[in-house]
């Protein structure tokens, strides 16, 4: 029957010079279909309005409630508490800037990357925007779209060991997303320039197939083939001259 | 991303791939070698004779006498690669062994174990080859003294274990890295590495004891 879940959170406001970091305990009673969104909001309204977390869509499509659930980063607002064992121990996403307990900021990192991999459509075509708009294959755009589907919640980046260990570590959802515009034939860049972004120890080299990425991803992105693909393409790259000639029959992009 | 403005940079900047191909390359060869060596000693199973008579073959091709040493060198360079992957610093390692506790991860533990295993390898393995290759020709009768002083099975029994896990969970990491190993597929990589760590470490130990109790 109902049960008395025992919720240990994370706390530190570091805006606040006399908040020191601790655990917190917080005991709530279980109801029917409670998701973890759910529970934190009834916590913050009868027990504690001091407690901060982030939260929009409730439906696992903004990607704000990322956090530390047991050890593993996942969405507060798709987990449900009956799927966890009676004690939840929470913590902030690592890696991103701490805004105050379970809350942090991720929009900043993620512009970051956005802006070093330049992530937009580079085309020499100068819009009309009286024309139709170019079609594509249908299966093409669904393979665009799977890829597209990253919220930028921060779990696989927070799962990933190396992103952990190295600061300049571009991470798995920034990975997908250079692969997005690869596939993308309305981006006119070459291997040559993709892998000027990406081929480096920080980019697609850096990973070192820990998987963190691919076992939390709450919307089963298929980061382990795509970290997988771009590696080898940027591999190939890398040869250059003859024999990376030889080598691009296996890579040609499609175009 | 600040940007280099030295002149070799603009020379050197595929250097990142290269390494990347390297690191694969000598992984992959020295694991195929592991597998092979494992069957070279193994012939020990049939008796001291086939195994001085298979240690002769690689002498009189010259096969111990150069490719030894090559492949002690491509050993030392796979070393050298993989440690540009490891952390160094106290403050790192704390914090991949923290991370991992923290994941319960399965993958995230194999590599903390092949990095730990990567460092123990590079040393012993080391001495194993450079007592093997500084003392030629290589003969049953030799494995056998040597065993005889217990520090030396400890030794072989440390260098069994770790060099089979480093050599398999590596080889199922190039899969992962290499996008050969698909999201599909990785359940059953992981059932063959967990195989062939077990017919590894099995296969050596018997070659091991039999070494111990080999009367020549």
């Amino acid at each position: 029957m109902s049960r008395t879940l025992h919720f240990e959170i994370f706390r530190y406001n570091p805006m606040d010079p006399d908040s020191k970091p601790h655990m917190q305990t917080y005991y709530l009673e279980e109801k029917d279909n409670m998701t973890l969104f759910l529970a934190l909001n009834e916590i913050r309204e009868t027990q504690d309005p001091s407690l901060q977390f982030d939260f929009v869509c409730r439906a696992a499509v903004c990607g704000s409630c990322a956090m530390v659930i047991n050890g593993r980063p996942g969405l507060a607002c798709k987990t449900k508490t009956k799927d966890l064992p009676d004690k939840i121990v929470l913590h902030p996403l690592p890696v991103f800037k701490l805004i105050g307990d379970l809350s942090v900021d991720t929009g900043t990192w993620f512009r970051g990357v956005a802006k070093k991999i330049e992530a937009w459509v580079h085309t020499t075509k100068t819009f009309d925007p009286n024309a139709l708009e170019e079609r594509m294959d249908n299966d093409l755009a669904n393979e665009i779209f799977e890829l597209d589907r990253c919220i930028e919640c921060g779990c696989c980046i927070a799962a990933c060991g190396t992103a952990r260990m190295r600061e300049d570590f571009l991470g798995a959802a920034t990975i997908n997303k250079i692969a997005r515009f690869y596939i993308d034939p309305r981006d006119e860049r070459t291997d040559e320039e993709y892998f000027e972004v990406i081929g480096t120890d920080e980019g697609v080299f850096g990973c070192m197939g820990l998987l963190g990425c691919e076992d939390v991803c709450p919307k089963q992105i298929p980061l382990q083939d795509q970290l997988g693909i771009m590696r080898r393409k940027m591999a190939i790259a890398s040869l250059g001259g003859k024999v990376g000639k030889l080598f691009s029959v296996f890579s040609k992009k499609k175009k | 991303m600040s940007v280099d403005t030295t002149v070799e940079s603009f020379k050197g900047h595929r250097l990142a791939g290269w390494l990347d191909w390297l690191q694969m390359l000598t992984g992959l060869t020295l694991v195929c070698f592991l597998f092979a060596h494992m069957l070279f000693v193994g012939s020990v199973l049939l008796g001291a004779k086939s195994f001085d008579f298979v240690a002769a073959f690689f002498e009189r091709t010259y096969l111990a006498q150069v490719g030894g040493p090559i492949l002690f060198f491509l050993f030392l360079l796979h070393g050298f690669l993989g440690a540009r992957k490891m952390p160094f610093r106290t403050k790192e390692q704390k914090l991949i062994v923290r991370h991992a506790k923290m994941m319960h991860h399965r993958d995230t533990w194999f590599w903390v174990i092949q990095a730990i295993t990567g460092a123990i390898l590079l040393v012993i393995a080391s001495i194993h080859m450079w007592t093997v290759l500084s003392d030629l020709p290589i003969t049953a009768a030799k494995g056998a003294h040597e065993l005889e002083t217990g520090l030396w099975l400890i030794f072989y029994l440390l260098l069994i274990i770790v060099g089979a896990l480093h050599g398999c969970i590596g080889l199922y990491r190039i899969g992962v890295k290499w996008g050969v190993v698909t999201r599909a597929k990785r359940t059953k990589a992981l059932k063959c590495i967990y195989y062939l760590i077990g017919v590894y470490v099995v296969v050596e130990l018997l070659n091991l004891l039999r070494f111990y109790f080999l009367k020549v």
